[in-house]
């Protein structure tokens, strides 16, 4: 695969590229989901090809093959720069400087999770979702996932890595339904599950029939549960919620590139602008945020990114203000910071771009139980059920699965339907506490959007349960 | 024979099984993204997905890939055969979907086809030379050709293409938006779309707040698509009205919307995107889903036809294999249009109100009322005595909209296409047909940025 690449880059420089990169992608993927004790999906997906970037007079190009032969790899090289000389504007682009390098990285694991039958993967499911049994649970749901990608990268640059990345995951759900109410609950996150670079010790650590039963019994009691009531209060926010208020309003907003405006017609730009680096004040003091790609189990965890630029762990954001952005190698050199380090590509058709590797909220002190006997009257919110921020990144709104009213510094009754909106700056900036490390959890999403054509990325958060002062609950008036 | 067809066969032979389906989908694209009026992103593809779905004893696999020489289609048929006997057997399979002749539709354009990068990157100047602002966006077109083959007999083709401009025109503080899609390039007007988008985006300069409140409304095509799209998606699931989760649960039958609106899942109709079939090749047809404000059905494929009972069939509603569990979806969603000439006339029927060109991250708040939440942008309006009036910022809306739909002033009288695919895995070219519309409510609960990049 390697002099594959090696040809496609030759074949770039031939064409006139003054840089070029070339991408082999290997990728299997496996998911097993039952619904209601039947096998709703049982997929198993390959594809592989490869992926030219060039730059031709500044502009870039990219085409790729399926074909893993040299046919392919030196006609995605011609189409890639025919593309690129092709393409309007006024082309100037440089490239932060990268030390020429050869590495290879393997994900660490205990269990390959291709070893595990498809039969044991529709068995686990088909438990936990039996153990999700309620009277009122009208659908349950259940699922496990297993990716492996071979990702070889050679740069007219001096580069040339091999990668071996392999992630896997699972998650329930379940619906409850009477009078006209639905409600569902999930573990151990929304939206498929939660997923780890890691083997398959990471799917049993989900203990996903081990905590159906609590999840069943939820999702039945919210339909008996009051509305959560508007109002402007404390809100103590689980380490789940977190994560995805990090990805939304600070891992996005700080892609450099949304910053310059190249992700304005689809995902949105960015209230950030490049003078904001180094005295932006996004959040109080207690808000730390990191980027790691050198994360244990995170989905964005690489040794060399899509530009070969390597792995590394830098502060987004220190004691409340802006200390860097993610970048590629021509964002960072068009700000003058950084050195790239956060491109990725969905796949070997699509072209990199500004990606979070793994975005963490650093963990505080104390306990859950610490930052909820802190609040005299508010809300305890757990679970993502909806999600919109607006295209700069500033108005947000959030829907949990579940809320608890907090009283006299103690859990009370249970609310359903809550949802939380706010504005980016003023919302991190009434961060009053993070709870500690014993309460951080690392947890990873495959659903990320991006890009025209779109890109799907996989990303890990880390993040401790937080309290915010005067939240705005309810949709407001 | 096509290309595509004859890999399906081959797949077919490939299949160690009782029954089986192949699956084709070949896409060979182009698109040059935009930014700054400068091609930032261009990206070709060239590729080619075979799917083979097959039946062992009652139990269902499905392996996919883009190998396709024999050595691949081998493998291939392997993988299919380990996933169907690890399973267990399935009680509600349907069967595979019997031979039959699909409805000869439009949808593929010779010259469309045939464009090559350095034409599509030239649309793509066109579109940036035609404005004054900074343009943002992309030209793409593509040929995109699906094929079944199956032990049923079917075996069935479609090539189809598309062409379509976004032109998001924006400096700071104004932004405007546009977008043209059709199966035919020549139908697309890049630079028109451009004109369109900047001539918006100078009106939005000076954007002005809010206040939250319920306020009459006008959604240009754009934003009125892209939310009966959500709203649609879990609404008018066959899959949804079976577990008692989707808002036509109980409701079928009811008028339940205003009695100018009306909805079909039209994959037949020439002004769309159309389709001949669905993916698991039963011949497309029209599904009508509101007439005149009832709720009249919703979309069904064969598995839920048969959990459905009752000699419910499938509306041929089926989508990709990787997102069937969400059940059968629509393919071309249209709405009749109304009896105003123009959105200036829609205005006028508000009064008082706003104007929406364009909405942005939508999330579903609660499905079974079809309360759903996101923002406005790239063109937002005060309408005040009848006529479009001073911009507004971005809003934040969360809306019912069952509830908007319940009360409509007026639609404009020619649909128009609007573009539904934002390409993520294979290509599979969508669009919704929609008017704009005037609704006596549309909920705005906060403000969010201005315009402008």
């Amino acid at each position: 695969m390697r002099e594959l690449c090696e040809q496609a880059v030759a074949a770039a420089l031939g064409a006139g590229a003054s840089y070029a990169d070339a991408r082999v992608i290997v990728r299997r993927s496996q998911v097993v989901g039952t619904r209601n004790r039947r096998v709703e999906r049982l997929d198993d997906v390959e594809s592989e090809g490869i992926g030219v970037r060039v730059l031709v007079d500044g502009a870039w190009g990219f085409a790729c093959d399926r074909r893993l032969d040299t046919a392919g790899a030196e006609t995605a090289a011609t189409k890639a720069s025919a593309f690129a000389r092709a393409a309007p504007g006024g082309h100037s682009r440089a490239l932060a400087k990268l030390r020429p390098a050869q590495g290879e990285y393997r994900t660490a694991l205990e269990k390959d999770p291709f070893a595990v039958s498809l039969a044991d993967k529709i068995d686990l499911c088909l438990r936990a979702e039996r153990a999700l049994e309620h009277k009122d649970v009208t659908v349950a749901t259940a699922s496990v996932r297993a990716q492996r990608e071979h990702r070889v990268f050679v740069s007219s640059d001096g580069v040339a890595t091999d990668q071996e990345l392999v992630e896997c995951g699972g998650g329930i759900d379940a619906f409850a339904t009477r009078d006209g109410i639905t409600q569902i609950r999930s573990h151990p996150s929304a939206h498929g599950g939660s997923s780890a670079q890691a083997g398959w010790e990471y799917v049993e650590s989900l203990e996903l029939e081990r905590e159906a039963p609590r999840v069943g019994e939820q999702a039945a009691a919210l339909l008996h549960a009051d509305l959560c009531p508007s109002q402007v209060t404390t809100v103590v926010i689980d380490a789940e919620q977190m994560e995805l208020q990090v990805h939304e309003s600070v891992g996005h907003p700080t892609e450099l590139d949304r910053v310059y405006g190249t992700e304005a017609a689809y995902a949105g730009t960015s209230f950030l602008g490049p003078e904001d680096l180094g005295s932006l004040r996004y959040g109080s003091e207690h808000m730390n945020v990191t980027a790691d790609s050198t994360t244990p189990g995170g989905l964005g965890t690489f040794g060399f990114d899509d530009e070969g630029v390597p792995a590394r762990r830098e502060p987004v954001v220190a004691e409340g203000v802006l200390r860097n952005f993610l970048t590629s190698r021509e964002t960072a050199a068009r700000i003058g910071s950084g050195a790239g380090g956060s491109m990725r590509a969905d796949g070997w058709s699509r072209m990199p771009l500004v990606r979070m590797t793994n975005l963490h909220l650093e963990p505080g002190e104390g306990s859950l139980e610490e930052l909820i006997a802190g609040v005299d009257d508010g809300v305890f919110l757990q679970t993502n059920k909806s999600w919109s921020i607006d295209d700069k990144r500033l108005n947000f709104q959030f829907g949990t699965q579940i809320a608890w009213e907090i009283k006299g510094g103690q859990l009370g009754r249970m609310l359903r339907d809550a949802t939380y909106t706010g504005q980016t700056p003023e919302f991190w900036g009434s961060l009053d506490a993070v709870a500690g490390p014993e309460e951080w959890v690392l947890q990873g999403l495959t659903n990320c959007g991006k890009g025209q054509p779109g890109q799907h990325a996989h990303v890990s958060h880390g993040a401790a349960p937080a309290r915010f002062r005067d939240v705005q609950v309810g949709f407001g008036s | 024979m096509s290309a595509s067809l004859e890999l399906a066969e081959r797949a077919l032979r490939a299949a160690e099984a009782d029954e089986a389906l192949a699956v084709v989908q070949r896409e060979v694209s182009g698109l040059a993204r935009f930014a700054g009026s400068e091609v930032h992103q261009p990206t070709l593809i060239d590729n080619e997905v075979v799917e083979l779905q097959i039946v062992r004893d009652g139990r269902l696999g499905l392996a996919s890939g883009n190998r396709t020489d024999d050595e691949g289609l081998r493998e291939l048929a392997a993988r299919a055969a380990a996933a169907a006997d690890n399973a267990p057997a399935d009680p509600d399979f349907p069967g595979l979907a019997p031979a039959a002749e699909p409805p000869t539709v439009e949808g593929y354009d010779e010259e469309t086809a045939g464009l090559e990068a350095e034409e599509q990157a030239h649309l793509a100047a066109a579109a940036i030379e035609a404005s004054d602002l900074d343009l943002y966006g992309f030209f793409t077109s593509g040929l995109t050709e699906v094929a079944l083959a199956s032990t049923t007999g079917l075996s069935v083709s479609q090539p189809m293409t598309d062409a379509g401009v976004l032109a998001l025109a924006a400096v700071d503080g104004a932004s405007g938006y546009a977008e043209q899609t059709s199966w035919r390039v020549g139908e697309v007007d890049p630079a028109g779309a451009a004109r369109e988008a900047t001539a918006k985006a100078e009106r939005t300069r000076g954007a002005k707040g809010l206040e939250p409140g319920s306020y009459a409304a006008v959604l240009e095509p754009y934003a009125f698509a892209e939310l009966l799209l959500y709203f649609a998606y879990d609404a008018f699931s066959g899959l949804g009205l079976l577990e008692d989760r989707c808002y036509a649960a109980g409701r079928i039958g009811d008028k339940v919307f205003d009695k100018r609106f009306s909805l079909a899942d039209d994959p037949l109709d020439p002004r769309g995107l159309p389709k001949a079939f669905d993916f698991e090749g039963t011949p497309k047809r029209r599904v009508d889903l509101v007439e005149s404000g009832v709720l009249a059905g919703v979309l069904w494929d064969r598995r839920t036809a048969r959990l459905a009972g009752d000699g419910r069939e499938t509306t041929a509603s089926a989508p990709q294999s990787r997102v069937r569990h969400w059940g059968p979806l629509p393919c071309c969603l249209s709405v009749e249009g109304g009896e105003a000439g123009s959105t200036d006339e829609l205005a006028e029927l508000v009064g008082d109100g706003i104007y929406v060109t364009r909405l942005h991250y939508l999330s579903v708040v609660n499905p079974r009322d079809g309360v759903i939440t996101g923002m406005t942008r790239d063109g937002t309006f005060r309408i005040r005595h009848g006529r479009v009036a001073e911009p507004l910022v971005n809003l934040r809306f969360t809306v019912s909209v069952p509830e908007l739909l319940a009360e409509l002033h007026g639609l404009t009288r020619e649909p128009v296409l609007v573009n539904e695919s934002s390409f993520y895995d294979e290509r599979y070219p969508s669009g919704m047909l929609a008017p704009s519309v005037a609704t006596a409510r549309f909920d705005v609960t906060g403000t969010g940025s201005g315009p402008g990049v």
